[in-house]
C-alpha cells in the first residue's frame, strides 16, 4: 500500500500522484477536438450563461492584466480581452498543448491580436512573479488539478493587492431532487452523448466522476480562506450545480 | 443567473450574426476597442452596457463597474423605428438620444449601429414575446419587475421552483424509453452521415467531369 499521501482522485479510481497529470491530460487530448461541440450539448447550452456570470462577477475593466487558467479553448479568455482593451493584457494558460493550440487557432479567427498571449502552464505552479494580476479565473478546472491548495495559494501569490480570483467550477446541487435527477444524467446521459459525439464514453465518465470528488461550496470556501483570500463569496447557478467561487486579495 | 442573461446572450448572439457579415460596421466598432457604451432604454430603467472587441464583435453585459465611457439613452421605439433606414438618420434612436460623456465614442458607436440591418423590434419582440412596438416599454417593465423578483428571492423560490418542476419530470421508465431513443436518433444520425457521404462522393464527381 502507498503512503495516503502520496495517492489522489483521478474520478473515482485511486491513482498515483504523479500519474494524474498524465492521465487527464489524455483525457483532455482525446476530447479537445469535439470539446466546444460538447460543452453546448451537455450544459443545453447553459455553460455561456454560466461563464457569462462570472464574466461579470470579474468586474474587468479597460487596462487590466489578467491571468486566465485552465482555459481550454478559451471562452473566457476571449470575453477578457475584449473587455481589458488595448491596453489590457490578457494571458491564455492550459497544461494541455492540444487544448492550448486549440484556443489559439480560434482566438486567431476571432481577430485576436495584441492583448492576448498563450502560454502552457501547470495551475499548481505559475511561472509568474507575486503581485503582478488584477484577475486570475480558473473556469471548470480546478477539479482537475491534483494539488487545489497549491493552485489557489498560487493564485493569490500571483495576485495584485487589491486583485481577485474566480473559480468557476461545478459544485453540490442544493437540494435533494436536483442531485437525484442531475446524477442519472451525469452517469447515465452524459457518458452516452460523450460517446454519441466524441466517441470518448470514458473520458465523460471521468468527468461526472471527478466533479463528484470535487469540494463543495463551503469546502471551497474555505480552502480560498486557507489560501488567503478575503471577502469570499459562492454565487450558486442552475440550483447549485456549479458555483462561481469569488475571493480578493486585500 | 436569470432570464436577464438568458436575453443578453441572445441578444448578443443575434447582433454578432449580423455584425459577422459587416465588415465596415465591426471596423468602426473594433476602433472602439477599450471603450464601454451604455445604452440606455427610457421609461424601462433598462440599461445595456456594450463591449465591443478588437474584431468588433460586440460583448453585452447588464452590469459593470466603474462607469461608461458614455451613455446613450433613447425610447425602445425610437430604438425600434432606428432599423428602419430611412428613418434612422444614421443615428441609433433615430438621432432621438441624448448623449452623456464622451460624444465622439457614442457617436461612433452610434453610427455603426445605425448601419447595422437589426431589426431591433423583431430583436426585442423576441426577448418580450410577439407584441406590437408600442407595446415594448411596457413589457420590458414587466420583464424587469419579473427578474428582479426573481433575483430576489431566488435562493429560497429557487429549491421551491425546483422541487415543484421535479415533480413532473420524467420517470424512470420514460427516461429508458428516452436512452432508446438516444440509440435510435444515433443510428438515424449514421445512417444520414453516410448519405451525405454518398452525396458529396456523387458532387464531386460531377464536379470533376464538368
Ligand atoms: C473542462 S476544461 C475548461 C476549459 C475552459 N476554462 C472552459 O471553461 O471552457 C478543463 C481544462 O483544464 C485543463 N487542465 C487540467 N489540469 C490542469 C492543470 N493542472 N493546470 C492547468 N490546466 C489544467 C485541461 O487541459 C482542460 O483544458
Amino acid at each position: 500500500m502507498a503512503d495516503d499521501n502520496e495517492r489522489t482522485h483521478f474520478g473515482f479510481r485511486d491513482v498515483d500522484t504523479a500519474e494524474k497529470a498524465g492521465l487527464v491530460r489524455g483525457v483532455f487530448d482525446s476530447v479537445a477536438s469535439k470539446y466546444d461541440l460538447m460543452n453546448d450539448l451537455m450544459s443545453f447550452g447553459v455553460h455561456r450563461l454560466w461563464k457569462r456570470f462570472a464574466v461579470e462577477l470579474a468586474g474587468v475593466r479597460p487596462g487590466q492584466r489578467i491571468l486566465d487558467l485552465a482555459s481550454g479553448t478559451g471562452d473566457l479568455a476571449d470575453r477578457f480581452a475584449g473587455l481589458a482593451g488595448p491596453d489590457g493584457q490578457v494571458l491564455m494558460t492550459d497544461i494541455n498543448a492540444a487544448m492550448l493550440v486549440l484556443g489559439r487557432d480560434r482566438m486567431a479567427d476571432r481577430g485576436h491580436v495584441g492583448n492576448l498571449g498563450y502560454v502552457q502552464v501547470d495551475a499548481e505552479s505559475l511561472p509568474f512573479p507575486d503581485d503582478t494580476v488584477d484577475l486570475v479565473t480558473i473556469a471548470f478546472g480546478l477539479r482537475n488539478v491534483t494539488d487545489k491548495p497549491r493552485a489557489l495559494d498560487a493564485m493569490y501569490r500571483v495576485l495584485k493587492p487589491g486583485g481577485r480570483a474566480l473559480v468557476l467550477e461545478f459544485s453540490k446541487p442544493l437540494n435533494k431532487p436536483l442531485e437525484k435527477l442531475y446524477d442519472l444524467y451525469s452517469f447515465r446521459i452524459l457518458p452516452k452523448m460523450g460517446e454519441l459525439v466524441a466517441n470518448d464514453a470514458e473520458s465523460y465518465r471521468y468527468l461526472a466522476e471527478s466533479i463528484r470528488m470535487h469540494p463543495d461550496q463551503e469546502t471551497l470556501k474555505d480552502m480560498m480562506t486557507a489560501a488567503g483570500f478575503e471577502r469570499c463569496d459562492v454565487h450558486n447557478l442552475t440550483g447549485g450545480i456549479v458555483a462561481v467561487h469569488r475571493g480578493f486579495k486585500l | 443567473m436569470t432570464l436577464r442573461d438568458f436575453t443578453l446572450e441572445g441578444l448578443e448572439q443575434a447582433i454578432n450574426r449580423v455584425l459577422a457579415m459587416d465588415p465596415q460596421a465591426s471596423a468602426k466598432l473594433g476602433a472602439l476597442h477599450g471603450k464601454v457604451i451604455c445604452v440606455a432604454l427610457a421609461g424601462t430603467g433598462l440599461q445595456l452596457y456594450f463591449v465591443p472587441g478588437a474584431d468588433g464583435r460586440l460583448q453585452l453585459l447588464g452590469s459593470i463597474e466603474g462607469e461608461p465611457d458614455c451613455m446613450l439613452t433613447g425610447s425602445p421605439i425610437d430604438l425600434a423605428r432606428a432599423s428602419d433606414r430611412e428613418q434612422s438618420a444614421g443615428q441609433l434612436f433615430g438621432g432621438h438620444v441624448r448623449i452623456e460623456g464622451d460624444n465622439a465614442t457614442a457617436r461612433h458607436f452610434s453610427e455603426a449601429l445605425s448601419e447595422l440591418d437589426i431589426d431591433w423590434e423583431e430583436q426585442l419582440s423576441h426577448v418580450t414575446g410577439d407584441i406590437p412596438a408600442h407595446e415594448i416599454g411596457r413589457a420590458i417593465r414587466a420583464l424587469l419587475r419579473e427578474t428582479k423578483r426573481l433575483n430576489e428571492s431566488a435562493s429560497e423560490n429557487l429549491s421551491e421552483y425546483l422541487t415543484e418542476e421535479l415533480r413532473v419530470l420524467p420517470h424512470r421508465y420514460e427516461v429508458e424509453d428516452f436512452l432508446v431513443d438516444v440509440d435510435q436518433l444515433r443510428d438515424d444520425t449514421e445512417r444520414l452521415a453516410a448519405r451525405i457521404a454518398l452525396l458529396e462522393q456523387a458532387e464531386s464527381e460531377g464536379d470533376s467531369k464538368a
